[in-house]
């Protein structure tokens, strides 16, 4: 007898996908960073793999274990991994290895207008980009994030207990002041205006301060910790994970304080795992713990579309290249959807 | 390829300076048994650690802000374990070395507080090394190595090979005063199979139905009122469930640092499903886990494993936990 398979619901592609390449490497996909038009991914083996619009998938070896983070280094991509070493790696994968940590892991790496860092335990390494010599800046307990803001001036050190700003005067010289703020913070950035710095903590919060006047609020609420969230270009809104909405905290005017976010759902009450805002646009690309993908303009009520159905691992990277034309989605089971971004 | 979502046994290894751990983590290591462990390793550590997945760590116990003040986790933890479970192969164990002067609650309630750490790995055993030969001083002279039998849930006396059976025998009971429910195994130079320390699942809350705690006498003599002692309590009368987490829970809120660890089985008037509980400090995990066995009589077990324990007026309060 065979089966009647019209009986089961035939769940359709999105457009998206239909119009995409999928892949199903089977390795967590565990970052991923805009190169131009180019989109470079890490795996938890150690893989690095670029993809291009009309050209071939290049895969790079490039860890002896995790690829725990990555940057964008202009033509360039910087890794850190599991296995001590921090990376640069061209575009054409060429591997220039800049440091060996030997068993210290690699847990985070930045750059900015061709000045580099990493951080490995409680030190943060920084290469001026004339300069051979890192420069190391020690922290009392291990570095839980790193982050420039956009001139490269100011490096944001997140650590147990708070924040050390380090800021660079005329003359190179670097000095620290902190931001103290009880817990342990991981994940910081600076909005894109660099008014605020922005950090999640072990518990489910984030902890903001506003730099011209220090003045520090804690934006809470969430269901789980918060591991990723973003700026809108403009900074008015901050689009974060944690939560089974996308909550995006506004912050034109005087900042988030005394207002409610925007919550945006989604069908199915997942959580949100990973968000990525659109270039230009109030607008930002949700992905949740089922692997499905979303749309959302965050200025409009029920704006929301469909990017990728579910795949039943947690979305862990979502990049769109500089000139907004093709999409790359990543989840923890190693699937990658690779779309075109508009209709051609 | 498929990614599996199964949690990895997370095994911790403690013990004082000395005591043997590193000997032990070599024999795990090296041992033909075709498994992936990863060993996270402290600075502070022994060398000579032969394994390609080494982890060097700092030892870093944060405070939690969630308004329970002992609750305290291993921040170098929940990084490594999360980057740990991002690999592409499958690891069958992962074991934790702490450094000789740890408090394992910490370690501990790390698999209770953080939620990815409890979604990917479970912490399947506290492994304590003691040295057969000096743990009487080392349990007199520094509260850590008290602390570290009474989180134990197995106890490798090492050295046994260095002392008289006498003077062993003084050990083991001075170890089950502290801990009624560490199995106690007897090795020279760390030599025991490893299916007895690994893979136990000794945190999950079917293993207290099956592990019979070696209870000793109720009667303690002490020589310091800080020694870590244990008290249990058995009752045929079935409990009132509203009156024991009423009293349990403001135990646990008032005396938290105090009690090290408590385990139980209860059984409440009208439930006929058996209720187990663990708990570390003011963490707890407690669940039904199903009916009564047929024939065999219900009865409600309570273990307490802290410091100042005569102090809390336990039998008083939980003889009041009776149900009318």
């Amino acid at each position: 007898m065979k089966a009647d398979t019209s009986q089961f619901p035939q769940l359709d592609k999105t457009k998206f996908e239909q119009r995409g390449k999928e892949f199903e490497f089977g390795i967590p996909i565990t970052n991923s960073v805009c190169l131009g038009n180019s989109i470079a991914v890490g795996f938890g083996d150690g893989t690095v793999r670029i993809f291009r619009s009309g050209k071939n998938l290049k895969t790079i070896k490039a860890h002896n274990g995790v690829v725990l983070c990555m940057a964008e280094d202009g033509n360039n991509i910087l890794t850190g991994g599991d296995d001590g070493r921090f990376l640069k790696i061209s575009i054409d994968g060429q591997i220039n290895e800049i440091y060996n940590f030997g068993t210290r892991w690699v847990d985070h790496v930045e750059a900015i207008n061709g000045n580099i860092a990493c951080s490995s335990g409680k030190d943060v390494y920084y290469w001026a980009k004339t300069s051979n010599q890192p420069k190391i800046f020690s922290h009392n307990s291990t570095v839980g994030g790193l982050s420039f803001d956009t001139k490269g001036r100011r490096l944001a050190v997140s650590r147990y207990g708070g924040i050390t700003l380090w800021k660079k005067d005329y003359t190179n010289k670097w000095t620290s002041s902190n931001l103290l703020w009880k817990g342990s913070h991981n994940k910081v950035i600076f909005s894109k205006d660099g008014k605020y710095l922005i950090s999640s903590m072990q518990e489910n919060q984030l902890h903001c301060w506003r730099l011209k006047d220090k003045i520090d609020f804690a934006m809470s609420g969430y269901g789980s910790k918060i591991k990723s969230f973003s700026f809108t270009d403009n900074s008015k809104y901050l689009a974060t994970s944690g939560a089974i909405d996308a909550i995006c905290w506004p912050f034109d005017g005087d900042g988030p304080m005394g207002r409610k976010p925007v919550c945006i759902p989604y069908v199915g009450n997942k959580k949100v795992s990973f968000v990525e805002t659109f270039p230009n646009e109030n607008a930002v690309f949700t992905g949740l713990s089922d692997g499905s993908v979303f749309l959302s303009e965050i200025d409009k009520e029920d704006n929301t579309i469909i990017i990728r159905s579910f795949t039943e691992h947690e979305v862990s990277a979502i990049s769109i290249t500089n000139d907004c034309s093709n999409l790359l989605i990543g989840d923890m089971g190693g699937n990658i959807l690779w779309t075109s971004v508009w209709d051609k | 390829m498929e990614v599996s979502n199964k949690q990895v046994p997370v095994t911790v290894l403690t013990g004082f300076l000395g005591a043997g751990k590193t000997t032990l983590l070599n024999r795990i290591l090296t041992e033909q048994h075709g498994k992936k462990y990863a060993v996270i390793v402290n600075e502070f550590g022994e060398q000579g650690i032969d394994n390609d997945l080494v982890v060097d760590a700092d030892e870093e116990v944060f405070e939690m802000n969630n308004g329970c003040i002992c609750c305290t986790v291993r921040g170098d933890l929940i990084r490594i374990l999360s980057g740990l479970m991002k690999r592409a192969d499958r690891l069958d164990a992962i074991i934790v070395e702490t450094t000789g002067l740890a408090d394992p609650a910490p370690v501990a309630q790390t698999f209770f507080v953080d939620q990815d750490v409890a979604d990917r790995t479970k912490l399947d055993a506290i492994v304590t090394v003691a040295d057969a030969v000096h743990l009487s001083t080392q349990l007199t002279d520094h509260h850590e190595a008290e602390e570290q039998i009474a989180f134990a849930d197995v106890v490798l006396l090492n050295k046994i090979d260095l002392v008289e059976e006498s003077g062993l025998n003084i050990v083991k009971d001075r170890i089950k005063k502290i801990n009624p429910f560490a199995k106690i195994i007897n090795t020279k130079k760390c030599g025991v199979p490893l299916n007895e320390i690994l893979d136990l699942d000794a945190f999950s809350l079917k293993r207290v139905l099956d592990v019979e705690p070696d209870f000793l006498t109720s009667d303690h003599d002490h020589e310091h009122d800080d020694d870590v002692t244990s008290l249990s309590f058995v009752t045929d009368t079935p409990l009132d469930m509203e009156k024991f987490q009423d009293w349990f829970s403001k135990l646990l809120q008032t005396k938290g640092q105090d009690i090290l660890r408590t385990k139980g089985i209860l059984d409440f008037k009208g439930e006929s499903d058996r209720y187990v509980f663990q708990g570390v400090h003011m963490l707890m995990d407690a669940s039904p886990m199903g009916k009564w066995p047929e024939g065999k009589d219900r009865s409600s077990r309570l273990v307490f494993i802290g410091r100042n324990l005569e102090n809390m007026n336990l039998k008083e309060g939980f003889e009041n936990c009776k149900s009318a």
